[in-house]
């Protein structure tokens, strides 16, 4: 059996859980299962979904932020201040949402079943001149940053503004933009770093889900053993993918060091009054939207609040 | 049949259908679904009940390119620098250079054809889009030079040729297309132009010099105006600055400051400059409506073989031909000169029968790192690398050498972009005769190149500024 | 020749309909240079609301990225219709009579072959995209202010199915050309003589003069 599988941009820290998937899925079934990895040579990234609903690569990767109303339901995994600390956290409450029966529904819309997240750290600015630890000084800031963090920056008198992730370096460096939010190996690919006098550590406005789907129909008709050892392995890529990330926070360190970039870390009550003004109402309206649409919001809120907590219990 | 066999079928079923004489976007979009239809069915073995089966992937897969592909803001540079070009008829600047290059090169040996090239080099500065640049041109510099008893084939080379010096010098969509590709700095990419565009123009004004020297068939000099005359035939041209002025802001700051904006932003707004021009200068609802119908079809017609490539991309994405490519160029056991060399000859082979714009994105994904493999990678330093600069340094300088072989493809036979606007705005030219009448510029390119390649620095002396 | 052709439009019931054709083909391209227009106000909008304002346009390259597809992709039929679109003539244009009539008409119907399947996957493309249970009919949007993408995606196939007629109206004409031994059948792009041409460019430098 071949699959093709459909990633975008060049290898890097995200793809590496899809990389070590495909080494262990050959390697176990003896090289009777391969995975071929495209990186935008099948699809663009976000007609991702679209290629795996015609059947025309048989795994992708996406994210849930490109194309709100194509996956509403994981768009609660993007929600600003959802209280997610670790890749760990991040692992389990996508878990949690990706196997519940409204979102496996909304996926199968698209022909999709859902296989392994892609764990991202908090989207934290980078920005130069003086550090911004207030969040009054954060009025009039134009920030590069999508959806519910972008309207997060916006309760608190920022402005989003749009700029594609290739151009954040050229309108950082032009003043276009005063900061950029990203994950940090998103910093480091797209050079926001270079630019930057100072770098959030603890703002952890939210960040972006791009789970790794399969399409059903060749899921389905996978033999026993082939299914078993795809099922078997996603647990191990996503150890491999967390131990690899992890060495790309110790370099980030190494970075911030070289470059003279500055850490800054705001105090417990500008952070609690972020969240007041810039989580809760949009977590609040957006299960209002979605309940609207007889989508079980609240429900899958909760979800991922509980799962947080469990976590945290172990 | 292996998909790499598939791959070379279909794209020898590409070249013929577009000698056949079929409209070449559609030609590339034909053999791509031909193409995807045969991925999908030997993926099936060939069972004649998965036909249908095959067949609807294909289409369907297919039926996602030309909406996808072309929803993008870097692309919308193409249409305003288009746009910027036949504003810029309209506001009378194509006909001010022209005027005020002829003033004052006119006396040179094949004074007229000298003058086109660096009046196409000064509106290079506002326009580009290469094929606009030649279309205007083909309009106001086509005629004179006939009325002065120049060989028609050699007047219409003068200007496809000329009109490739848009791509170089700022502003440049190709360039914005190449940096969008390769993820690296825009402004640096489009400073690192300035100069060889400006040596092109050099090379071209000397060949046609030599040329004029030893053929007496090129058209004579042109004398007889006056120190006033040439100083009088300077303002009309000047708004030209003002635009200059703000596209180069926009990219880069040179007082040291921010820049002013983004490059799309800075092309949009330097279209509104030419705009505001016009209008001053008579342009009204009747002008402006043709030269945004001539926009749209120009557009239309670049756009349409964008698609139509990048469904057969998307084809070769199926059958890994790139893949193949890279694993191939990355075994090579010589030097990574040599390779270099080899991958700008195979350019120059490739450009005759594509598009450019079409060829870079064909082949960037899969060339692009090659070479930064080549070199030593993304972060090698100058003193370990094997073209002696940096990273980024080399991005930059292959970025040149390659959009200065996608020019070269605008003039080359049998597709040669350039050759065609020509044509088909001169009805009395048929794109043989275009095709005869730039041969001379292929060699002027040749020499160009070979400059570039031995010194680099002609190349990266601005943007190391910057 | 690669470049646009002339027309020659007549009372027959095929040019009619040529010309009937031809009015909506334009206003579709104008639409599209409409729309380039538009991106250049938006550039200057976006940049002065930025600089004087402290207010960029919000999404604003979801805007670009919504006006694009109309720009690349509804001239297609008027670009066709005269035929501007590139292509290699170098073994069409060696050929007369009949064997021309014949070969246009057979890379006409391959055209036409093409531009039927990709109604249908464009069509495919657009009903992914589009739902008429949810808010705006949306089922696929763009990345930072959720535009609904269907209105971008239906265009294409709309695009598509009006050079789809136009191909039946080329097919029609060259096939009757080739079939009655026309030497000038209407409603098909056609070579111009030298001597037309050079008539028509005096006439327009006559114009300009005159202005
Ligand atoms: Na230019
Ligand atoms: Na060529």
């Amino acid at each position: 059996v071949e699959w093709n599988a459909s990633l975008w941009g060049s290898r890097r820290a995200f793809t590496e859980h899809v990389e070590k998937l495909a080494e262990i899925v050959n390697e176990k079934s003896g090289g009777d299962f391969t995975i071929n990895i495209s990186y935008g040579g099948l699809s663009k990234n976000t007609e991702n979904l679209d290629g795996i609903s015609i059947g025309a690569f048989e795994m992708a990767q996406f994210c849930a932020g490109y194309h709100r109303d194509k996956n509403p339901t994981i768009t609660v995994l993007e929600l600003p201040f959802l209280g997610v600390k670790t890749l760990e956290e991040e692992v389990a409450v996508s878990n949690a949402v990706y196997s519940h029966p409204a979102v496996v529904d909304d996926l199968a819309r698209w022909n999709a079943k859902l296989l392994m997240p892609t764990p991202m750290p908090q989207y934290n600015i980078v920005g130069t001149g003086e550090p911004l630890d207030k969040l009054e000084q954060f009025k009039g800031m134009r920030v590069r940053a999508t959806g519910g963090i972008g309207e997060a920056f916006r309760t608190v008198g920022a402005v989003p503004t749009s700029v594609t992730a290739t151009e954040a370096y050229q309108a950082m460096e032009s003043g276009v933009v005063d900061t950029v939010s990203f994950a940090q190996h998103a910093h480091l690919s797209f050079r926001t770093i270079d630019e930057a006098d100072w770098w959030t550590e603890n703002l952890n406005p939210g960040t972006l889900n791009c789970p790794v789907v399969v399409n059903t129909d060749a899921y389905a008709t996978l033999s026993d053993e082939h299914r078993q050892i795809l099922d078997d392995s996603v647990s191990e890529a996503i150890d491999f993918y967390l131990e690899n990330y992890g060495k790309l926070l110790d370099r980030w360190e190494e970075v911030l060091a070289e470059k003279e970039v500055q850490k800054v870390t705001i105090s417990d009550e500008e952070l609690a009054e972020f969240r007041r003004i810039g989580g809760e109402p949009i977590q609040l309206s957006w299960i209002e939207d979605m309940s609207a649409v007889g989508l079980p919001a609240r429900e899958l809120y909760e979800l991922v609040q509980q799962t947080l907590e469990e976590t945290r219990a172990k | 049949m292996t998909s790499i066999e598939i791959g070379l079928w279909v794209s020898g079923l590409l070249v013929a259908l577009v000698f056949l004489g079929m409209r070449v976007g559609f030609a590339a979009a034909f053999a791509g679904l031909v193409g995807l239809v045969w991925i999908f069915w030997s993926k099936r073995g060939y069972d004649p009940a998965m036909f249908g089966w095959a067949l609807g992937v294909a289409v369907k897969t297919a039926g996602q390119v030309p909406h996808g592909k072309v929803a993008s803001q870097a692309l919308s540079l193409i249409p305003t620098f288009i746009l910027i070009g036949y504003l810029a008829y309209y506001a009378g600047l194509t006909q001010a250079l022209f005027e005020a290059a002829k003033r004052w090169f006119g006396w040179l040996p094949g004074g007229l054809a000298v003058s086109t090239v660096f009046a196409t080099a000064g509106f290079a500065a506002v326009s580009g889009a290469s094929v606009a640049t030649a279309a205007v041109f083909a309009r106001i510099a086509i005629p004179e030079m006939l009325r002065s008893g120049y060989d028609k084939r050699f007047a219409a080379g003068v200007v496809a040729a000329g009109g490739t010096l848009a791509s170089l010098i700022p502003p440049s969509a190709i360039l914005v297309i190449y940096a969008i590709i390769v993820e690296q700095d825009v402004g640096k990419l489009l400073l690192a132009g300035f100069v060889p565009g400006l040596f092109s123009a050099l090379v071209y004004g000397g060949l046609i010099v030599g040329l004029a020297v030893v053929l007496k068939t090129i058209g004579p000099p042109v004398r007889g105006f006056t120190w006033g005359q040439r100083f009088a035939a300077l303002p009309p041209a000047l708004p030209i600055l003002a635009v200059v002025v703000i596209i180069v802001f926009f990219v880069y700051n040179p007082f040291g400051g921010d820049a002013w904006g983004t490059p799309t932003e800075g092309g949009a707004l330097g279209a509104f400059i030419v705009f505001l021009m016009a209008l001053f200068r008579g342009m009204r609802w009747k002008e402006l409506k043709s030269a945004l119908l001539e926009t749209a079809k120009l557009a239309v017609m670049i756009f349409t073989i964008i698609w139509g490539v990048l469904i057969y991309v998307r084809f070769l994405g199926f059958a890994d031909l790139p893949g193949a490519f890279s694993d191939w160029i990355t075994s090579l056991e010589q030097s990574p000169l040599l390779t270099l060399v080899l991958i700008l000859l195979a350019y120059a082979v490739l450009g005759m029968f594509m598009d450019a714009i079409g060829m870079l994105l064909l082949t960037l994904p899969v060339v692009y790192p090659a070479v930064m493999a080549l070199n030593g990678g993304e972060f090698v330093s100058a003193e370990d690398s094997a073209f002696g600069m940096s990273g980024p340094m080399c991005a930059i300088w292959f970025g040149i050498l390659v959009v200065k072989m996608a020019e070269f493809c605008l003039i080359t036979p049998p597709i040669g972009l350039n050759c065609f606007v020509v044509a088909g705005v001169r009805d009395d030219l048929t794109v043989q005769d275009v095709f005869r009448g730039v041969t001379p510029f292929f060699i002027a390119d040749a020499i160009t190149i070979a400059l570039l390649v031995t010194f680099p620095s002609i190349v990266l002396w601005l943007p190391s500024l910057a | 020749m690669a470049g646009s052709a002339s027309v020659i439009e007549d009372g027959s019931r095929l040019s009619r309909l040529d010309q009937m054709l031809l009015r909506v083909e334009r206003a579709l391209a104008l639409v599209s240079g409409l729309a380039v227009f538009m991106i250049m106000v938006f550039a200057v909008v976006s940049v002065s609301g930025r600089n004087f304002f402290n207010a960029p346009v919000p999404g604003y390259v979801d805007w670009i990225e919504q006006l694009m597809p109309f720009i690349a992709i509804l001239g297609i039929s008027y670009t066709q219709r005269d035929g501007t679109h590139i292509r290699m003539d170098m073994i069409v244009g060696a050929l007369r009579g009949r064997a021309l009539w014949a070969a246009e008409a057979i890379t006409v119907f391959v055209m036409l072959v093409l531009m039927v399947l990709l109604i249908w996957g464009t069509w495919a493309h657009f009903q992914r995209s589009f739902d008429f249970a949810a808010p705006l009919w949306s089922r696929d949007s763009s990345i930072d202010i959720a535009l609904p993408l269907w209105p971008a995606k239906l265009a294409v196939p709309l695009a598509f199915s009006v050079l789809a007629l136009r191909l039946l109206i080329q097919l029609w004409g060259y096939s009757r050309a080739c079939w009655l031994g026309l030497y000038h059948p209407a409603a098909v792009p056609l070579i111009r003589s030298t001597a037309q041409i050079a008539a028509e460019e005096a006439n327009a430098i006559g114009q300009e003069r005159s202005r």
